[in-house]
């Protein structure tokens, strides 16, 4: 599996849930790493939709990943297109749009497509974690 | 109206006047200048009619005598030669002087300060579409610097608060850079005297600003340039006009595509090309894209104003501009400028 494990990095142990971070900006990475893994997060990592639908279709990540933050605007397979994907195969796993751009008509739709909260950047960390674990409580277990 | 026959214009006096309507009636596909003449052999638009191809005589009495002239157009203001196009000009030429030919100049002045305020008002609502990628650029940084200014304040390593203040530093010079493209983008094109205009650095800074307006996330972008290209023009109007190229190509793509970015020399005359990968014009609006108000965009998403200024702006630097277009496999906007803008004489080097 070692030619998908360059999409994403694989944090510190923790045991709050799994959230996988999709954005094309590494400093945005990096930053909603730090936050969430201060709350006991662990965090994966993903440069672009493909990165991400890779990453979720890898090894245990399958089962054991909880929620998503997931940007709009990215090469490759941008957001929209991503988050119809997971919402088509990984209904169970809850997900966070985290943009740039504040776009109301975008916002309405992608929360009718069951996307649980849309953040618009800068976002402080509290709002973020709150987020995430509003999400983590919507999340439904893998049934193995 | 093709079947028209064209107006053959001689124009008499070539100070500001004259110059003002060379430039105007060398648009005009249905007035064929002619000549122009002046008592002053470096009267300004002796030269800007050298550099349109336009014949230039010494003497008015030859220009006055000749029998190819419809109109004969006096801006000179003199009385003098007034008296001698009604007692010379061949019967049958019309003749326009004293208050007449400064009405004209007038309407040519006015005609001309709208054009400008056409340009500056289509370039302002284009700036509408840039607030998706404004936001994009600006909000990103912004996350960057509250995220990290969260963490400093509980951050106990010294080593790692000076490397976060420096990304702070960092991400707030990339917001002001967005700042300072967008607003010297966005200020009025400047009246200065036209200058040398280095062709491959305003395609790159165009590119930088139509970032805005159109993703180029998943587009492949060619350079192909020539060293050195430069011609004679406003800086601000030709970036305003590559932006559109751009964009519009951009957006013709949809999403993915290659982008082809062009400067070369054919024949001693300076070309751009801009060409996209994506839907083509279908030919039977080939020859309506150039008119004002013509869009295929649905209302509000284009002014119909974008290739209109584009061929007057074009036009001012005594160019011409062209498209070759296949639906569904894309298209190519060819600029072409005169060959007397080619650098390399020694008055455009530092």
């Amino acid at each position: 599996m070692s030619e998908f494990t360059s999409g994403f990095f694989v944090g510190g142990e923790s045991s709050n849930g799994r959230v996988l971070i999709v954005d094309d900006e590494p400093d945005i990475r990096k930053v909603v790493r730090m936050t969430l893994q201060k709350a006991g997060y662990h965090v994966l990592e993903a440069e672009n939709g493909a990165k991400a639908i890779e990453t979720i279709n890898t090894g245990e990540n399958r089962l054991l990943l909880d929620v998503i933050v997931c940007d709009i605007r990215m090469p490759k397979v941008n957001g929209i297109e991503a988050i119809a994907y997971f919402r088509q195969n990984y209904p169970r796993v809850p997900l966070i749009v985290l943009t740039g751009f504040p776009d109301t008509d975008m916002a309405t739709s992608l929360l009718r497509q069951g996307v649980v909260d849309y953040l618009v950047k800068p976002v402080e960390g509290e709002t973020l974690k709150a987020a995430v674990a509003r999400a983590m409580e919507q999340r439904e277990l893998a049934h193995l | 109206m093709a079947s028209q026959l064209p107006t053959k214009v001689a124009i008499l006096g070539a100070g500001r006047g004259g110059t003002a309507l060379l430039d105007l009636f060398h648009q005009i596909r249905t007035i064929e200048i002619v000549g122009i003449t002046d008592q002053n052999p470096t009267a300004p638009g002796l030269q800007r009619a050298r550099e349109l191809n336009v014949p230039v005589y010494e003497r008015a009495a030859d220009l006055i005598g000749n029998h190819g002239v419809t109109l004969m157009l006096d801006v000179t203001g003199d009385p003098s030669m007034e008296r001698m196009l009604h007692e010379q000009a061949p019967a049958g030429t019309d003749i326009l002087s004293g208050s007449a030919s400064r009405l004209l100049w007038e309407l040519v002045q006015h005609e001309s300060a709208l054009q400008a305020e056409l340009l500056h008002a289509e370039k302002l609502a284009g700036i509408g579409s840039f607030a998706a990628g404004i936001a994009h650029d600006m909000n990103n940084p912004l996350q960057l610097i509250l995220g990290l200014a969260e963490n400093l304040a509980e951050e106990r390593d010294l080593d790692a608060v000076h490397l976060q203040a420096r990304d702070i530093i960092e991400a707030v010079k990339r917001t002001t850079a967005i700042c300072r493209d967008l607003t010297s983008y966005s200020r009025r094109a400047s009246s200065l005297q036209d200058s040398m205009i280095a062709i491959n650095t305003k395609l790159d800074e165009a590119l930088k600003i139509a970032r805005y307006a159109a993703g180029l996330q998943d587009i492949e972008i060619r350079k192909s340039y020539q060293p050195d290209a430069a011609v004679k023009g406003n800086p601000d109007e030709l970036l305003h006009v590559l932006v559109n190229l751009i964009t519009n190509a951009v957006q013709a793509m949809e999403h993915t595509g290659t982008l082809t970015l062009e400067t070369a020399t054919i024949d001693g005359a300076p070309q751009i090309r801009v060409s996209d990968t994506g839907a083509g014009i279908a030919p039977e609006l080939l020859g309506r894209i150039f008119e004002p108000f013509f869009t295929t965009k649905p209302p509000g998403k284009g002014t119909g104003l974008g290739l209109y200024n584009i061929k007057n702006v074009i036009y001012r630097m005594h160019g011409t501009i062209g498209v070759e277009s296949q639906v569904g496999r894309g298209s190519t906007f060819t600029i072409t400028f005169p060959r007397e803008t080619v650098p390399g004489d020694r008055s455009t080097r530092p």
